[in-house]
């Protein structure tokens, strides 16, 4: 799940100015076209290292972002529930392998790309250094962060560049049960006992704020963004994708007599877009900087995986053998 | 430091972030190319790769990472190394008209699976299998016989004892895939819920 367009660190690569403009004339004339670009085709250096930081960033997010949901495993309500959180749990650290094999096909390895994301070089979704308190905690993050990751990740597959599209289509399909069991488990909460109600509605006011975090602040359109999106790398805009989540679930969230708190959001019906309280972006650089509620649990429950399995890769590795970057 | 999750708060997470050294050399295995036929009228797809030490184990993975929805009938690896792939070229541009290669002077015919890319962004498609002398000769002997009209763009040639696939009696791997409803979005009714709620509210009020 949970991809976007941002990414939290200023890129070095060669200028645009350098690569060579018949070559680059023809990959853009590729993109026009609605063609998608191979692994083996040529490609300017700031579109390959753009995508290998998006595509690694998503690809962690889905490694980490099992981490809170993971913890309700051991204690969701019902054996129904537990196959279910447990399949979903799967799916996403699944989806990170499909993730970490694209970003692979543009040169950089899954030794560094695990190592980054360990030393804290390497970003994911900011959202998962937050902490689920309860039961409905997990349900918000089922039904509604997968909702905002879905955004993302349709636009996204309609990018350019093939491995990341085949694989958001694979991702895309799984992630549909996400989403149907996370808004049963909503609703389940929601129309049940005041208790029950009381439970949901909390875990809604502590997730809103990242939630609102969730598709990064508002772009400043520079010439940066706009050739992004014109070699569809980056799909639309953080602000669009934003408005486009609140369209689609917000009424789904009143519909169950929940209250989102933030006393200005409203939809302006002339605009058709959605106003709110601008979300507190010195806390998410905060976070993002590593100083989350969670941000040092994660990445120590990563490293921790890191070292116990260690011994086991090494017994299992076939001395003898050599890497090749895979195909597509 | 204590966590919301009981099982972390048995261990000392923290000790090992100190001890952490940098990956081996091929920590992460070589890769292995997975191939996937969901029904047995369908040609095998071309899906994608898992990491392993060793092809058995990519077998392992594979069938967890690629074949855990929909149906399977067949899945199949082979070390990445072990394909012999073409250019590849433009929209309208074949293959086959741009590439000439001289075939092999082995004796020996061994039997080559042929997987063609017909359109940018899809997957490589299995055409058959074809019996050559080596990969330069499958690729030509395939052309002969595939290549018939489509426009290819790329071509993929696989030796077939390098090739892992499954025999057909463990396809009883995949049975229990229909069973496992809770991971189909069509399980969950959440209309018919909410509707009773919404029914509660009108006749509470």
């Amino acid at each position: 799940m949970y991809g976007g367009g941002n990414t939290f660190e200023k890129l070095k690569t060669k200028s645009i100015k350098e690569e060579n403009p018949e070559k680059l004339a023809e990959f853009e004339a590729r993109i026009a076209r609605g063609e998608k670009i191979e692994p083996s085709d040529w490609m300017p250096d700031l579109y390959r290292k753009q995508l290998i930081r998006m595509i690694e960033q998503h690809a962690h997010s889905e490694i980490i972002g099992a981490l809170p949901e993971g913890t309700w495993v051991t204690r969701a309500p019902g054996f129904k529930r537990k196959l279910a959180l447990m399949a979903k749990v799967q799916d996403e650290v699944g989806h990170g392998q499909l993730l970490y094999s694209a970003a692979e096909t543009l040169g950089k390895s899954r030794e560094s790309m695990i190592e980054d994301l360990i030393s804290g070089k390497s970003k994911y979704s900011n959202i998962f250094n937050y902490p689920a308190f309860t039961w409905a905690d997990s349900c918000f993050i089922s039904w509604l962060v997968d909702a905002g990751a879905i955004v993302n990740q349709l636009a996204n597959a309609k990018g350019s560049y093939g491995p990341y599209c085949r694989a958001l289509d694979r991702i895309c399909i799984e992630e549909s049960f996400h989403l149907k069991y996370g808004h049963h488990c909503v609703i389940h909460l929601a129309t049940g006992t005041p208790k029950q109600r009381e439970m949901m509605q909390e875990a809604l006011n502590r997730w809103w704020p990242p939630m609102m975090h969730f598709f990064g602040p508002s772009d400043k359109i520079s010439a940066h963004t706009e050739i992004l999106m014109k070699w569809k790398v980056k799909m639309d805009t953080n602000d669009n994708m934003r408005n486009q989540f609140l369209d689609m679930y917000v009424p789904k969230i009143w519909e169950l007599g929940l209250t989102i708190p933030d006393p200005n959001l409203k939809k302006n019906e002339e605009t058709r877009r959605w106003e709110y309280t601008e979300p507190d972006w010195e806390e998410f650089k905060r976070v993002i900087n590593g100083d989350g509620p969670c941000n040092k649990e994660r990445l120590a429950v990563r490293a921790m995986a890191e070292e116990r399995g260690r011994w086991v890769r090494r017994a299992l590795l076939n001395p003898k053998s050599k890497y090749v970057t895979p195909l597509a | 430091m204590t966590s919301l999750d009981p099982r972390l708060n048995r261990v000392d997470i923290y000790k090992y972030q100190q001890e952490l050294q940098p990956k081996d050399s091929m920590d992460q295995f070589e890769t292995y190319e997975v191939f996937l036929q969901t029904k047995e009228s369908k040609p095998y797809q071309h899906e994608g790769i898992v990491h392993a030490p060793n092809r058995d184990m990519a077998f392992l993975f594979a069938k967890e990472q690629f074949s855990r929805r929909g149906t399977c009938t067949g899945l199949s690896v082979v070390r990445t190394e072990h394909i012999m792939v073409s250019p590849m070229t433009d929209n309208d541009e074949n293959v086959y008209d741009l590439v000439s290669v001289e075939p092999e002077k082995n004796t020996k015919k061994e039997t080559y699976e042929v997987f063609y890319l017909f359109k940018r962004g899809k997957h490589m498609q299995h055409q058959g299998s074809v019996s050559a002398v080596g990969f330069h000769d499958a690729y030509i002997q395939a052309g002969a016989t595939y290549n018939t009209g489509k426009t290819v763009l790329n071509v993929w040639v696989i030796r077939h004892d390098d090739m892992l696939f499954n025999t057909e009696d463990e396809r009883v791997i995949w049975s229990t895939l229909s069973e496992k409803k809770f991971r189909d979005a069509i399980a969950y009714k959440a209309l018919d819920k909410i509707k009773k709620f919404k029914e509660e509210q009108l006749a509470s009020k």
